[in-house]
């Protein structure tokens, strides 16, 4: 009997983040083929290829030496990243709400600045090829400037993910703790029970707003396209992961998949009152609010530009407002 | 066919590094993979501008001086398994720049692409012809498919 | 407007980008000097495609000369043996028969149609706007189904010959009738995506005071084409060349040389292209297209200039023998370097490839004459 309740959680566990690690997969190639590719009227690649086989692919590559000053902590990021990434999704699960210090709202977002962090080392550890250290004769007599230090790309987008734990995560942060106006608590395990009694808390007029706040604070922490000025292709190129290769590389590719699943489960614990589990059916639920979201992300990245540092301050700004106004709302 | 060579035929990551030609390849080559027209991401190749992410390197143009080095770091960046794909005619043989000195051997031209890094498939042209990069990549598959 | 200063002369660190990169396509070295994010000073190395083409012209035929310079530039091919045609037809006295001056004209005009077409494209993807870069390389393939069908090539067609245009490129009533559909559909998608660019408000946010270059400083820096013109001067060689005396169209100016003026600057440049070709189909005169009668003599050094979908493009030699002699060529990107680097200065660093981009540069043109020194 206590072997049973000791390992029974525990297999369920495993088995329910089993189950959202291979649907998570699928989410990059779901968003690269059936909403980039159609909007942009093309066929686009196989579902399959962004989120499952290229991962695959890169397990099979040798790995090379990694430019770094720290190789060690650098190539051992991409893996803390997962970690926390596991641990979120681990303490959404209901049987995790027996430990009440890991099913917290304070524990989640302690995780999704640990993951914030990760970019900033990331990026400030990179030393790519493809700046600096390119191999040409650009240095003159006579240059304007003769004594300006050098930065590699991706030191400027360390400085960014820097800046954008200061400010940019804000929104997010806000529509995480909107719920607990409503639920009056910080557990996780109050906030479901609560929805289960009263309803949802996104069909309130707090939560609608939040919903929207959330939206965007998952885009931003995502760096999906109009957010995405830590890695902008026009300028830092890839940003924070330039140098991973091979097995690392793999892990970035699946932490990314697993990240947007993992903030779509966020949302229906938090929203909905809906836990990821696979004993219930109700992990369709938990699905679906995934997919929605990458949806809504495919579209939305699919129609804007990149921003720079001159509109995101209004954007974040804005949905900062937002956030503090449903916190009001659902105070009053 | 093995998960190696399973998962290798269907995510193919191309960088293209272009060593002064006349920019004609180049655009073709661009355009080729990124235009809706052609699409190569439905053959699952995909553009990438990191070389830690590449296992197929497109070279275009003649390789001129001062594009040797910087040709071999990102040669050298790109991990194993790798190939190179040397397109249009400057790239295989130098083109019309290669013998601008006549029998006195050129300065300005190191090429072809060959005499820097090794190349496994060639595809003519001048300029190439999208289709002919689709094929010359396609081409290449076996030898990627079997590499360690 | 005023000249752009430099909010102050603290260079906080320096930030090189390229030869290789996503947002350059050409290989140039970038040396971005920064002040927290903003840049104050940006300084461009070119010379890394240097290729000698003026040295390999000189003594050749000219024959051969004039097919050698397609290979200057794979965008402008056409205009550089057109150019070279040209030049050595005016030192000849060489008179072209009409139908060879319509098709000319013709395919200068499908190529700054696909050059602009290829600038908007490439202004999206730097944007980071993959969706309208797709929507204008499918506009663009029509083109270069067009360039194709008249030229027999995709890139580098070959179509202008001494003494008229390739007996290849020839137009039968069939090519006229595709050009004259393929214009209307190629109107109608580009004018579809212009109406849908200007109502997007986030990319005009975006590129709207960005990249600015005064007229003032664009007239100092002698820049040329249509990033001259998106800053106010309406300066198109167009209106001074003979082919061109047929042809009815307007000059396009636009106010403020910011990246929006210099892509709607495009935009309605590539509708007043289409005006041409129309205009061209409609009145194409019979005949035949090349002619042969004519002898070579001894020239003086002539000069040429005429204007290329990139601004003014000059090509000089003199004739010896039936050989080229003493060639000098200038691309218009030449005169554009110093607006690129000067466009960068206040913005923000992921604007600063935009703005270099926003001047239409074609550094594969441009590198001509330049001494390599080893050490």
């Amino acid at each position: 009997m206590f072997e049973n309740t000791m390992i029974n959680p525990i297999i369920s566990v495993i088995l329910t983040v089993l189950v959202c690690f291979v649907i998570s997969t699928l989410l990059p190639g779901i968003e690269r083929k059936y909403i980039h590719a159609r909007i942009q009227q093309r066929i686009g690649p196989p579902v399959t290829s962004p989120g499952i086989m290229a991962p695959l692919k890169f397990i099979y590559k040798k790995s090379t030496e990694v430019s770094s000053p720290v190789p060690g902590l650098y190539k051992a990021l991409p893996i803390i990243c997962f970690i926390v990434v596991l641990c979120i999704l681990i303490a959404l699960t209901p049987q995790a709400y027996k430990i009440p210090a890991l099913a917290s709202l304070v524990a989640i977002v302690g995780f999704l600045k640990v993951e914030e962090i990760c970019y900033v080392l990331m990026g400030a550890l990179s030393k790519s090829v493809m700046s600096v250290n390119m191999p040409f004769p650009d240095v003159v007599k006579g240059a304007a400037h003769l004594n300006a230090t050098r930065s590699f790309i991706e030191d400027i987008s360390a400085k960014r993910s820097l800046r954008m734990i200061t400010y940019g995560s804000f929104p997010l942060y806000l529509a995480l703790f909107a719920p607990v106006t409503a639920a009056r608590s910080i557990f996780l395990q109050d906030i479901v029970a609560f929805q289960q009694t009263h309803g949802p808390f996104l069909f309130t007029v707090s939560g609608g707003i939040a919903a929207i706040v959330f939206f965007i604070g998952y885009m931003i922490i995502l760096n999906e396209y109009p957010f995405s000025i830590i890695k902008a292709k026009s300028d830092v190129i890839e940003g924070p992961y330039m140098e991973y290769a091979a097995k690392y590389r793999a892990v970035v590719v699946l932490t990314r998949g697993f990240f947007m699943f993992v903030l779509g489960a966020i949302f229906s614990v938090l929203f909905i009152g809906v836990p990821p589990t696979i004993f219930s059916p109700a992990i369709l639920i938990n699905i679906i609010v995934a997919l929605i979201f990458v949806f809504m992300m495919g579209i939305f990245s699919a129609f804007t530009p990149v921003f720079t540092n001159r509109q995101l301050l209004p954007t974040i700004l804005s949905a900062t407002l937002l956030g503090i106004l449903s916190i009001v709302i659902g105070l009053l | 066919m093995g998960l190696k060579s399973f998962s290798r035929a269907r995510a193919i990551h191309v960088m293209l590094v272009y060593t002064g030609g006349c920019n004609g390849c180049d655009i073709e080559i661009v355009n080729s993979i990124l235009s809706p027209r052609f699409d190569a991401e439905q053959y699952k190749v995909f553009l990438t501008w990191n070389p830690r992410e590449a296992d197929v390197l497109v070279v275009t143009g003649p390789v001129t001086h001062l594009n040797r080095k910087p040709l071999e770091a990102i040669y050298e960046a790109i991990p194993d398994p790798k190939l190179v794909v040397a397109a249009g005619s400057c790239a295989l043989m130098g083109g019309v720049y290669k013998n601008c000195h006549g029998d006195i051997p050129s300065e300005e031209i190191e090429g072809p692409v060959e005499n820097i890094i090794p190349v496994a498939a060639k595809v003519p042209g001048c300029a190439v012809r999208p289709q002919d990069v689709l094929a010359g990549v396609v081409t290449l598959l076996p030898t990627l498919l079997d590499a360690d | 407007m005023d000249e752009k200063v430099p909010r102050s002369n603290i260079i906080e660190t320096e930030i090189p980008m390229g030869t290789v990169h996503p947002a350059a396509l050409e290989p140039y070295r970038v040396r971005l000097f920064v002040e927290d994010e903003i840049v104050q000073e940006a300084e461009i190395t070119i010379g890394v495609n240097h290729r000698g083409i003026e040295r390999i012209m000189e003594g050749l035929p000219v024959e051969k000369a004039n097919s050698l310079t397609e290979k200057i530039c794979g965008i402008c091919s056409n205009s550089h043996i057109y150019n070279s045609c040209r030049t050595a037809e005016m030192g000849l006295g060489i008179e072209i028969p009409e139908r060879a001056v319509y098709i000319r004209v013709i395919m200068e005009e499908l190529e700054r149609l696909h050059s602009h077409f290829l600038y908007l494209a490439h202004g999206c993807e730097v944007l980071a706007h993959e969706t309208f870069s797709m929507r204008v390389f499918y506009m663009r393939e029509i083109v270069m189904e067009l360039l194709a069908m008249i030229g027999g090539n995709r890139v580098q067609y070959g179509c202008s010959v001494l003494g008229g245009v390739r007996p290849r490129c020839d137009l039968d009533e069939a090519k006229i009738l595709r050009l004259k559909n393929d214009m209307d559909t190629v109107e109608q998608n580009l004018s579809d995506f212009v109406d849908r660019f200007m109502a997007d408000s986030i990319l005009l946010s975006r590129i709207t005071g960005i990249g600015v270059l005064p007229q003032k400083q664009a007239i100092e820096l002698a820049v040329t084409g249509p990033t001259l013109r998106a800053t106010g001067v309406a300066r198109d060689l167009r209106t001074t060349m003979f082919e061109y005396d047929n042809f009815d169209f307007n000059v396009i100016t636009q106010p403020d040389g910011d990246v929006k003026s210099n892509l709607v600057m495009r935009a309605l440049e590539s509708f007043e292209s289409i005006k041409i070709i129309r205009q061209a189909i409609a009145n194409i005169p019979d005949g035949k297209v090349v002619t042969r009668d004519w002898e070579m003599f001894d020239t003086d050094i002539i000069q040429s200039y005429i204007e290329v979908p990139r601004g003014t493009l000059y090509h000089s030699y003199r004739l010896e023998s039936g050989r080229v002699r003493h060639c000098i060529i200038r691309t218009p990107s030449m005169a554009n370097i110093g607006a690129m680097q000067y466009a960068c200065i206040g913005d923000q660093i992921t604007d600063a490839q935009l703005s270099i981009v926003q001047c239409d540069p074609c550094f594969t043109c441009t590198d001509r004459a330049i001494e390599i020194i080893r050490r």
